[in-house]
C-alpha cells in the first residue's frame, strides 16, 4: 500500500478542561487542496498548529509522507516541507519586507540545492514578485496594509518551497478585490512551476477559511470541525448541503 | 612612479565616491585616523591610558549589543563574560606562565564555553525572567571566586600579570587596532544574513521557527559570539591593569554596559562604541569634581533617554542624513535629490 501523503490519527489536544481538538483523524493525498471550515472556536487553528509542531498534542499522531511529525521541532517540520501562515499576521515589523522573506530563504530547505548564499536576495525577491508586493520590497513591514501583510505571510511560506502549505484564513480581512487576487495566486501556486528562482512543485494545501463562497471555488474536498470534533467530510457541494453542517453554522432550524 | 600615481588617483576616487558622500562615513574615517594617529600628536600617558581603557570597554559594549540589541536576549549579567575572560587570562598567565598573546585567545574560548553554559538554560526564558536569570550568573561566579582564594586570589584578585607589550605606544596600538578590528567584525556579522536572522528572532521568535530556522542554534550562536568578544575584552583588560579582581564581575559593571548601549542606541553596534567613547572619557574628566561625578553622569544619560529614546547616535544620524523614500539609500541632509536614484528628498 502506498504511503499516504498526510495522515492524521486520533489527534487530541486540551487546554485546561477544553478539548480544542478531540480525536481527529483524516487523510490527505498529494497535490490535494483541502478546505478546513467550522464555526469560531472549532479548533481549526489549533489543528494546524498541531501539524506544524507549534503546539504539542496530548495524544495521536501526524504522519507526513510516512514520517512521524509529532515530537519534532517546528523548524524540522518546516524543513521537511510543511509551511504555514499565521492567522494573526506575524511579520518582523522593523525589518524591510525583503528581509522578512530572506529569513525563509535562509532555511536549510530553501538552500538544499546547494544554492549560493548570493542567490538568497533574488529568491526572496521572486517570492515577493509572486505574492505581488515586490514593489514595496525595501519598505518596513510595519507600513504594510492588512491585505499586503497576508501576501507577505504567503510569500514567507512559499519561500521555503513547501510540499504541504497550511494557510490560516488567507482571505481574512481582505476586500473582495483582494480576495480574488489571493485566490488567483493560490491557484497559480497550486499549478506549480518556476517563478524566477523560486521552485514550486504545486504543493498540497490545507486552507482554513470563513469565506465559504471563495473557498468552494478552490478546494477539492472539505472537512468540517465543530467543538474540536470532525463533523463532516466530503466534496464541497455535499458538505454545504449536509444538515448537520448547516445546524452547526446557523443553529437548529437554520436550514429552513 | 606612474603606477603609484594611478593607485593614488584610484584611492582618491574611491574615497570621494564611497566615504565623502555621507557625513557618518566621514566621521568613522576620522575616528579611525585620529585613533591611529593619536601618539603622533600627544604621548601623554594619562590620555593614552584613557583611550586604551575606552577601547576595551567599547568592545564590551558592542558585544552586549550583538547579543541583547540584536537577538533581544536581554542580558543583565554581561560582566560574567568579561570576568571569565579576565580571570581565565590571569590564571593562565600567572599560574601557568603562558604568554599574554596566547592567554587572551584562550580566555575568549573560556568565555565562549561560558556562553554555551549560560545560553542553554536561558533558551526557554524570555524578557524579564531572562534578564533576572542572567543577572544571577556573575554573582554566582563571584561566590565561586571567593570560595577558592588559592586559585583566584579571593577578594584581592590575581595580580602581577604580564603586559602584552612593554612599550606604552606598542600597547596603545595593540589595543586600539584590536578594538577597531573586532568592532568591524561585529558590525559585519550584524550586517550579514546571520544578522537578519538575529533581528528577526528579536521581532518574533515563533515566526522565525515557522520559517524553518533553527532558532536554538542561532540564539546559542549569539551567546557564544557575544561571549567571545566580551572574553577578549576581559583578557585585554586584565593584562592592561595587570590584575583580575572581583570588580570585573560586579553588578554595576553589567549595568554600566547596558547604560552605554542604551545611551548610544541599541541594535546598531556603532552606537554603543560611540557611547563608550563619549561617556567613559567624560566620566574621567569630571574627576575634578568627585562629589558630582555620578550625578553629572546620571543627568547626561537621563537627558539623552528623555529626548532621544532611540539613543544618541541614531538621533544624530537622522539629523545629518536622510533616507531616500524610493531607494532607501542614505543621503546628506543638505541634498535636494537622492544621489543614486535622483528622487526628490522631502
Amino acid at each position: 500500500m502506498a504511503v499516504p501523503f498526510l495522515e492524521v490519527e486520533a489527534l487530541t489536544k486540551s487546554f485546561g478542561g477544553l478539548r480544542a481538538v478531540d480525536n481527529i483523524q483524516f487523510r490527505m493525498e498529494n497535490k490535494e487542496i483541502l478546505g478546513l471550515i467550522g464555526p469560531n472556536g472549532a479548533g481549526k487553528t489549533t489543528l494546524l498548529r498541531l501539524i506544524t509542531g507549534i503546539l504539542k498534542p496530548d495524544s495521536g499522531s501526524v504522519r507526513f509522507q510516512g514520517k512521524q511529525l509529532v515530537g519534532l521541532k517546528t523548524w524540522d517540520i518546516v524543513n521537511m516541507g510543511v509551511a504555514c501562515t499565521f492567522q494573526n499576521m506575524r511579520p518582523f515589523r522593523r525589518l524591510p519586507i525583503i528581509a522578512n522573506v530572506m529569513v525563509s530563504c535562509l532555511s536549510p530547505r530553501s538552500m538544499r540545492r546547494g544554492e549560493w548564499v548570493k542567490v538568497v536576495e533574488s529568491k526572496a525577491m521572486d517570492a515577493l514578485e509572486f505574492a505581488g508586493i515586490s514593489d514595496m520590497a525595501l519598505e518596513k513591514a510595519s507600513t504594510l496594509s492588512q491585505g499586503d501583510l497576508k501576501r507577505l505571510e504567503v510569500a514567507r511560506a512559499i519561500a521555503t518551497e513547501p510540499d504541504l502549505l497550511l494557510l490560516d484564513e488567507p482571505f481574512g480581512g481582505l476586500s473582495p478585490a483582494e480576495t480574488d487576487l489571493m485566490a488567483k495566486s493560490i491557484r497559480r501556486l497550486h499549478k506549480g512551476g518556476r517563478f524566477g528562482r523560486l521552485h514550486s512543485e504545486g504543493p498540497a494545501m490545507i486552507i482554513v477559511e470563513h469565506k465559504l463562497q471563495q473557498l468552494m471555488k478552490i478546494v477539492d474536498r472539505i472537512i468540517v470541525l465543530n467543538f474540536g470534533t470532525l463533523l463532516a467530510e466530503g466534496k464541497p457541494d455535499d458538505v454545504v448541503n449536509n444538515p448537520a453542517v448547516i445546524e452547526a453554522y446557523l443553529g437548529q432550524g437554520g436550514g429552513q | 612612479m606612474v603606477a603609484a600615481g594611478l593607485y593614488l588617483k584610484r584611492f582618491y576616487t574611491v574615497v570621494r565616491g564611497e566615504v565623502l558622500v555621507l557625513p557618518s562615513r566621514v566621521i568613522v574615517a576620522l575616528f579611525f585616523l585620529v585613533l591611529l594617529g593619536m601618539p603622533l600628536i600627544s604621548q601623554d600617558p594619562y590620555l593614552i591610558r584613557i583611550i586604551v581603557l575606552t577601547s576595551i570597554f567599547a568592545i564590551l559594549a558592542a558585544s552586549w549589543d550583538l547579543l541583547s540589541g540584536f537577538t533581544g536576549q536581554m542580558n543583565f549579567g554581561h560582566a560574567l563574560f568579561f570576568g571569565v575572560g579576565a580571570y581565565a587570562s590571569a590564571m593562565l598567565n600567572v599560574h601557568l606562565q603562558i604568554p599574554p598573546w596566547v592567554c587572551v585567545p584562550l580566555a575568549a574560548v573560556a568565555a565562549v564555553l561560558t556562553g554555551l553554559l549560560v545560553g542553554i538554560p536561558c533558551l526557554r526564558l524570555k524578557h524579564t525572567y531572562l534578564a533576572l536569570t542572567t543577572m544571577a550568573f556573575p554573582i554566582i561566579l563571584m561566590g565561586i571566586v571567593f570560595a577558592l582564594p588559592d586559585i583566584t586570589g579571593g577578594e584581592l584578585g590575581i595580580s602581577g600579570l604580564q603586559r602584552i607589550s612593554n612599550s606604552m605606544i606598542g600597547n596603545y596600538y595593540i589595543y586600539v587596532v584590536t578594538m577597531l578590528v573586532l568592532c568591524t567584525i561585529m558590525w559585519k556579522i550584524t550586517d550579514s544574513h546571520t544578522g537578519i536572522i538575529f533581528h528577526a528572532i528579536r521581532e518574533d521568535e515563533l515566526a522565525v521557527k515557522a520559517s524553518g530556522i533553527n532558532t536554538t542554534r542561532y540564539k546559542l550562536m549569539a551567546f557564544c559570539l557575544s561571549g567571545f568578544f566580551a572574553g577578549i575584552a576581559g583578557g585585554l583588560y586584565a593584562h592592561y591593569m595587570r590584575i583580575a579582581g572581583p570588580s570585573t564581575l560586579e553588578v554595576s559593571m553589567s549595568f554600566t554596559v547596558v547604560i552605554w548601549a542604551v545611551f548610544g542606541g541599541i541594535a546598531t553596534i556603532y552606537g554603543p562604541i560611540a557611547a563608550v567613547f563619549i561617556l567613559f572619557p567624560l566620566l574621567e574628566f569630571v574627576r575634578f569634581w568627585p562629589e558630582y561625578r555620578m550625578l553629572i553622569f546620571a543627568v547626561v544619560v537621563l537627558l539623552i533617554l528623555l529626548y532621544m529614546p532611540e539613543g544618541l547616535i541614531p538621533w544624530v544620524r537622522d539629523k545629518i542624513e536622510k533616507e531616500c523614500p524610493r531607494c532607501k539609500i542614505r543621503n546628506v541632509a543638505t541634498r535636494k535629490t537622492c544621489r543614486i536614484c535622483t528622487a526628490v528628498l522631502d
